[in-house]
């Protein structure tokens, strides 16, 4: 005689199923739930994203949010031979300085040593790497040497780091020198 | 002064006129940061691209080698503008140095941010045959690897050919850092997310150059519409010139063009 | 601020400055390692109920707790090393086709239902035998786990057989994929020369098959000692031989890989040939390679090719399968962290040590080992492992 069960013999096997099946329409509808609003807009990622990289904060400037405030500086600038260089490779980016219109802090100048240092990326002749559209390479403490002035001189003594060659000529022009000019 | 004041207005006016007039797709230019505005713009006409993509222009990035002189500035000014946190690099200058042996040397320490100030110790500066300097970024591939390997939609490509990283959603598995085959990528520490320079995307939207293209002192670094036969970057890319991307084997197109990339250069 | 992925040294040549860090660290070798023991236990219970290997009857139902207790853990190491694991769920929300990672969720729940299914049909009639012999909350707990049924007729076993059946027949292939999936993740990353090839993801599974053998012969010969009891050294027999014939294919395979990689010598060669022997060179070829693939092999071969008196197999089968337990965990840290100890510039290397304290170090990868252990033990307290504790143990079910 075969005892007697409360459940069927299949019982167990549907409610699994009943199971497996509330578990994956509960799946379905979650993930519909946290899909992002605009995912698949465009493609396979979030549209807004694209919104989001565009309005990214715009840290440097360029050289024309910082010249308005500067005249002199962009006259000066502007008449040398680094009118290539931006300002803010130097000092530093402009929203560090000016937020909504308002000075908020001061851009570090580069003094003593730290000048030197800074000039030289672009102008160590040791580094041998400047290529055909050559700059002016200066090989130290040898160039202090042959302008004879002190070992401890930094570059900034002789040249007005904006225009370069402006005290030396006008230093030239007071001293009567006017030979050297095409050297430089 | 006063033709810079006018410039400004000049694109603002016409800015607010579009925006006005409703041609600009409306969530796009709610939350455009103060100030973005005021700078003239670099790219002519970008300001008047309205649709949530760049239409009229395709963009290209050349680095010449050639002129490159190993200053950093682009690295300075891309970490200003990201504040990349210490040990990771959006971008960055490779120094290599051949010597008559043909031996090659390339090293980047602190990914060139600091500049070159000493020559290689252990490279005899009598044996130096050759030094030249190899910017590294973002080769914003036609057929990228990182978004392919993305497994939650974080990294995508979008219709004017930006790689782009959506900041909330991506989980960090750094599945992207190993497929890059340039090593692009990296996990910023700060966010807790994927990485990596988009060309500056947010400055070009707004008409600006990328950051690092602004500062060049040398103009080793061109970022230009092909679009426009005139721009600098199409003729270079159809005239004779050696012009190549890195690792052409791996598939991956790159819109990012090397001038005169030598062959020791990986 | 110590970043999300792992300070590398560099060692040698010039590496790119962003592969100064190891992305995927000890989680990530532990991951695999944690998976392919889930996928090789589960073989060995498939042996049992789809071959139709009698000698592994004592262990069949073992292997398939055993592999859940680590499956129930496979996840952890993954959340553990994602930047946000609060989105882990975005892998299921917006998975991308093109992603060989986005089927991991999908994979691992679709195997984790036929897992649970299968050990709960297994069980159903010792779930209904002990619930009618305990009280209070365990009776609550066997009722649930018997899934509320109290029908253990013939015709309801017998529906149940077939159920189980298909189970573990379809869980072969599931147990594959899983495992072989896993392969894949790091065998389509065409970008690192080490991972790139066809035949990674086989590596992987042959290597979890060997790992799931291995580790179901320790824990069965340690629990049986811890309780006092006789091993089946039948069975234990059974299993080292088909230790020894995955073993092979696992150690031929890793070795053609390289082989390959050697003979082609294409311009990763010198990539390679500096990181085995380099970075590499003593957990590669001294610790995978000579005391970890070598000498179990030897031991393996030696255990087949002569029957052994039942000291020596008692002594040699857990020796074995610990030394092969070591050499997939090897073979997944020198594949895993090996691959990125080279620099994609194609011209350098980095070493790499992990910390003890770190998020991602030594002491979370140990906790999370011996989770599955611990696991293991609260499971054994509610699922009887071992016929003789099973009160229904005679009837033709577990068959």
């Amino acid at each position: 005689m075969q005892p007697s069960y409360r459940s069927k013999y299949n019982t167990h096997v549907i409610r699994i199923i009943v199971i497996l099946v509330v578990l994956a329409i509960a799946g379905i509808g979650v993930r519909a739930m946290m899909i992002p609003e605009s995912f698949g807009r465009y493609g396979h990622y979030r549209g807004e994203a694209v919104v989001d990289e565009m309005n990214r904060e715009i840290r440097n400037g360029t050289n024309a949010s910082c010249l308005p405030c500067h005249p002199y500086i962009k006259e000066m600038h502007f008449s040398g031979i680094h009118k290539t260089v931006s300002c803010e490779f130097c000092h530093g980016p402009v929203a560090a300085h000016i937020q909504d219109g308002k000075v908020i802090d001061k851009l570090p100048k580069k003094q003593g040593e730290a000048i030197k240092t800074l000039c030289l990326r672009c102008h160590n002749q040791i580094i041998r790497a400047r290529p055909r559209e050559s700059i002016k390479m200066v090989e130290m403490p040898k160039h202090l040497e042959d302008k004879k002035v002190g070992i401890d001189h930094t570059c900034d003594q002789c040249h007005n780091v904006h225009a370069p060659l402006m005290w030396v000529k006008q230093a030239k022009a007071m001293m009567g020198v006017v030979e050297e000019e095409a050297k430089q | 002064m006063k033709d810079i004041q006018a410039e400004i207005n000049k694109g603002r006016r016409a800015f607010i006129k579009k925006v006005l007039e409703g041609t600009i797709a409306g969530s796009l230019l709610l939350v455009i940061p103060a100030g973005a505005m005021d700078i003239p713009e670099q790219i002519t006409g970008m300001r008047e691209e309205d649709g949530p993509f760049i239409k009229k222009k395709k963009f290209a990035f050349i680095v010449d080698i050639t002129r490159c002189i190993g200053c950093g500035s682009c690295c300075v000014a891309d970490k200003n503008e990201y504040n990349v946190p210490d040990g990771h690099y959006r971008t960055w200058v490779e120094r290599y140095v051949i010597d008559y042996d043909d031996n090659v040397y390339v090293d980047s320490p602190n990914g060139g941010l600091d500049g070159y100030q000493v020559p290689r110790e252990d490279v005899p500066e009598a044996n130096v045959r050759d030094t030249f300097f190899v910017p590294k970024l973002c080769n914003m591939c036609e057929k990228p690897s990182c978004v392919q390997v993305c497994p939650v939609g974080a990294t995508y490509q979008t219709d004017d050919g930006f790689v782009l990283i959506d900041q909330k959603r991506c989980v960090a598995c750094s599945y992207c850092v190993q497929a890059c085959p340039y090593s692009v990528r990296f996990i910023n520490p700060v966010t807790k997310t994927a990485d990596k320079c988009t060309w500056c995307y947010h400055r070009v939207r707004k008409g600006l150059l990328p950051a690092c293209v602004n500062v060049c002192p040398v103009q080793a670094r061109l970022f230009g519409d092909l679009n426009d036969r005139e721009s600098q970057v199409y003729r270079i890319l159809h005239e004779p010139h050696v012009i190549s991307v890195l690792k052409p084997g791996m598939g991956n197109k790159p819109s990012l063009h090397y001038v005169g990339l030598r062959r020791e250069v990986v | 601020m110590r970043g999300l992925a792992e300070t590398a040294t560099a060692a040698a040549g010039y590496a790119f400055p962003n592969d100064l860090h190891i992305h995927w660290s000890l989680m990530i070798v532990l991951y695999p390692y944690i998976t392919g023991i889930v996928a090789g236990a589960f073989i060995v219970s498939s042996l049992y109920h789809v071959f139709k290997i009698k000698s592994l009857e004592p262990i069949a139902r073992f292997s398939l707790v055993f592999a859940f207790a680590f499956l129930a853990c496979a996840t952890l190491p993954l959340l553990n090393h994602l930047g946000h694991p609060e989105r882990a769920f975005n892998m299921m929300v917006t998975p991308s086709s093109t992603s060989a990672m986005a089927g991991f969720g999908f994979i691992y729940s679709a195997y984790a239902i036929v897992l649970i299914l299968e050990i709960l049909f297994i069980y159903r009639p010792t779930m209904v035998a002990l619930k009618d012999m305990s009280t209070g909350f365990m009776q609550k707990l066997y009722n649930v786990l018997a899934i509320g049924s109290d029908n253990v007729s013939p015709e309801s076993l017998a529906l149940d057989h077939k159920i189980i059946s298909f189970l573990a027949g379809i869980g072969i292939p599931m147990a594959c994929i899983l495992h072989g999936y896993v392969g894949f993740i790091f065998g389509g990353v065409k970008a690192n020369p080490l991972w790139a090839t066809p035949l990674m993801p086989v590596i992987f599974l042959l290597s979890a098959c060997v790992s799931g053998i291995a580790g179901i012969i320790v824990t069965y010969m340690i629990i049986m000692k811890v309780k006092g009891r006789e091993v089946d050294l039948e069975c234990i027999r059974t299993c080292i031989q088909y230790l020894w014939g995955f073993f092979i294919l696992d150690f031929v395979f890793e070795m053609l890989e390289l082989f390959s990689h050697a003979y082609m010598a294409t311009h990763h060669w010198e990539t390679l040939h500096e990181l085995y022997w380099g970075p590499l060179y003593v957990s590669f070829w001294i610790l995978q390679v000579l005391v970890f693939s070598v000498i179990p092999f030897l031991i393996l071969t030696w255990m087949n090719l002569f029957r052994l008196g039942d000291t020596l197999v008692r002594i040699f089968a857990p020796l074995v399968s610990l030394m092969i337990l070591f050499q997939v965990l090897l073979m997944r840290w020198n594949v895993v962290i090996g691959g990125q100890l080279m620099s994609k510039s194609e011209r350098g290397s980095v070493y790499f040590h992990p910390e003890w304290l770190e998020k991602e170090g030594i002491l979370p990868a140990l906790l999370i080992m011996v989770l599955p252990l611990v696991i293991l033990y609260v499971l054994s307290k509610i699922f009887p492992f071992w016929l003789e504790d099973d009160p229904v143990a005679s009837e033709p079910t577990a068959g």
